[in-house]
């Protein structure tokens, strides 16, 4: 994918440039950074002053050749942030929309209201629906339309932090079922992490950074103490129906076990605030996680501090990097210094299921 | 009720109706365009439309009279149209007063309606047709229904330019407004009470759909 968009707003030039082989990019900056401008560029509802937009090998944009495809055309799913519905229609309808355009295949449709659990919704007007129910119309109706591009603008941005961590799990399932290439504006690094292999930053328009979701979110100056950490791996059960997350280098982690299959890959969620640091494996503590790290980083924003630690897995093995916040108190009481030794000791219902 | 009030009566109601089907076509796509386009010519067309409004009805009688009369462009000599002193005639003249209040509720519906539904629509592959009849149209339904009555009840109690165009034959032109003018001119009271009554109740029930229609409609969004 090729996007490289220059356009004039109002308070300042939306210049972002990329070009990448992720099928999954986030797009993360704050409100007003230009993230819905570009997308509405890459689909056609504005059209820049210069650039050029291209989806596998189609070029959609090119200001240079004067290409610019109209929008009926170029086989975007968009999922904006209010969703969008047509509101004079039932669920159903709206599913089936793209049958007035460009088609809605029937495996597409089935698996769009399978994977969204829709089917209890489709006789209902949409505008009985809840805001957690629009936004799984609306994603079902871009993803019944069988694009070849998704944008998702802030697809969860109206909805509070537990609704969002709710409907996250339909997102991932969804993304992961239809494989379809995407690209995820969000200003939530939990999302991104969840849903993107490549993310880039947009500020005032300009990209700023650039690279793998939880590196780059996971920096400083942009995760905040109430960052959370994602954990995917593949599910175990064991004898006693405990189940665990094996994650990479082999670190193990305890997560609930209601739903969980032997076998399967899944998310879960944990704050960076759900974890506790301790210089030795604690006794005689009912939490049942306690991994052994390495400290990489140490971010302080005034009394806090945000701690980057690498697990290590029962040979030695690199893990992943977890991070947690404490106190600058709590991180002097407890000498913690980079590439010094650390544990992290958390809940298995800290861990929450994200997809 | 007397003969001749019933035959006004009918005859305006004809009248009304044909001059509003005939407004709603042109003023649909006119205010589609006034509505979503960016062209330059936008206001001068929208002034031009909404000339019967401020004009005096004699004048675009007059006009019209210009157009249709046997030596004008459209006329007998013209482009053929025998169209004086019939019914016709005066859906004309009803047409052209009734539609600037047409044209402006109309524009008033599509602007209401949200331009990126029809986005939306453009990028699921709707094509241009299927976004104005399943999406524009539909949500701006209640708004084009109360400008299609408003320009119904203008063109019921049009009066000049029909005068002028149709003239005032009873049985033929005499709408209700021309036998309530002929009564006031001839001293029948009565009767010109009656027909007051009747087109202040006709305007009373039109003008209350409009407006029920319209609050339902913001209501509903």
């Amino acid at each position: 994918m090729i996007c490289d968009v220059v356009l004039a707003l109002d308070a300042f030039e939306l210049q972002v440039s990329f070009e990448t082989e992720a099928r999954a990019i986030g797009v993360f900056g704050p409100s007003g950074a230009g993230k819905t401008s570009l997308l509405e560029c890459i689909a056609g509802w504005r059209t820049p002053s210069r650039g050029r937009v291209e989806v596998a090998g189609r070029v959609l944009y090119d200001s240079a050749s004067g290409v610019a495809l109209d929008p009926r055309v170029r086989g975007v799913g968009y999922v904006p942030q209010d969703g969008l519905l047509f509101p004079h229609w039932t669920v159903e309808r709206n599913l089936r929309a793209a049958d007035l355009g460009r088609g809605v295949p029937a495996d597409a449709l089935a698996t769009a209201i399978e994977v969204l659990e829709l089917g209890p919704l489709l006789s209902r007007d949409v505008s009985t629906c809840s805001g957690g129910e629009r936004q799984r119309v609306a994603l079902g109706r871009a993803l019944a339309s069988n694009p070849d591009l998704l944008l998702l603008d802030e697809p969860l941005g109206a909805l509070d932090r537990p609704l969002r961590r709710r409907i996250l799990p339909y997102l991932v399932r969804a993304t992961e079922a239809f494989d379809v290439p995407l690209i995820f504006v969000s200003h939530d690094p939990t999302e991104v992490q969840a849903i993107c292999s490549e993310v880039v930053v947009v500020e005032s328009g300009k990209l700023v950074a650039r690279g793998n979701p939880a590196a780059v979110l996971g920096a400083s100056e942009r995760a905040g103490m109430d960052f959370e950490n994602l954990l995917r791996g593949e599910l175990e059960l064991d004898a006693e129906g405990r189940a665990h997350l094996v994650l990479e280098g082999g670190v193990r982690v305890e997560v609930p076990s209601r739903g969980a299959r032997r076998g399967t890959q899944a998310l879960f969620g944990l704050r960076a605030d759900d974890i506790l640091l301790a210089l030795e494996e604690p006794v005689g503590l009912s939490a049942r996680n306690r991994l052994r790290a390495r400290v990489e980083r140490l971010d302080a924003d005034g009394q806090d501090v945000l701690l980057s630690a690498r697990c290590l897995g029962p040979s030695g093995a690199e893990g992943p990097l977890l991070r947690a916040s404490l106190t600058v108190g709590a991180q002097r009481e407890l000498g913690l210094v980079k590439d010094g030794p650390v544990q992290l000791v958390f809940k298995t219902q800290s861990c929450h299921p994200l997809g | 009720m007397d003969a001749a009030v019933l035959s006004a009566l009918w005859i305006s109601v004809k009248v009304a109706t044909c001059a509003t089907i005939a407004c709603i076509v042109p003023a649909l796509a006119i205010a589609r365009w006034l509505a979503r386009g960016s062209s330059r010519g936008r206001s001068v067309v929208e002034t031009l439309c909404a000339l019967p409004l401020v004009l005096p009805p004699t004048a675009v009688g007059f006009l019209l009279l210009a157009l249709l009369g046997v030596d004008g462009p459209l006329g007998r000599r013209g482009l053929g149209l025998d169209l004086l002193l019939t019914w016709q005639g005066a859906v004309i003249a009803s047409a052209v007063m009734a539609f600037p209040l047409v044209l402006r509720g109309a524009r008033t519906a599509f602007e209401e309606v949200d331009p990126r539904l029809e986005r939306m629509g453009a990028s699921l592959g709707l094509s241009r047709f299927a976004v104005w009849t399943r999406i524009s149209l539909p949500l701006a339904r209640r708004g084009l229904i109360a400008a299609a009555v408003l320009g119904f009840g203008r063109a019921l109690g049009e009066f000049g330019a029909t005068l002028l165009v149709a003239g005032n034959l009873p049985g033929e032109t005499q709408t209700m407004s021309l036998l309530l003018w002929e009564d006031i001119q001839l001293g029948q009271e009565s009767r010109a009470v009656t027909l007051v009554g009747l087109t202040a109740l006709l305007a009373f029930v039109l003008l209350f759909a409009a407006n029920r229609l319209t609050r339902g409609g913001r209501a509903s969004r």
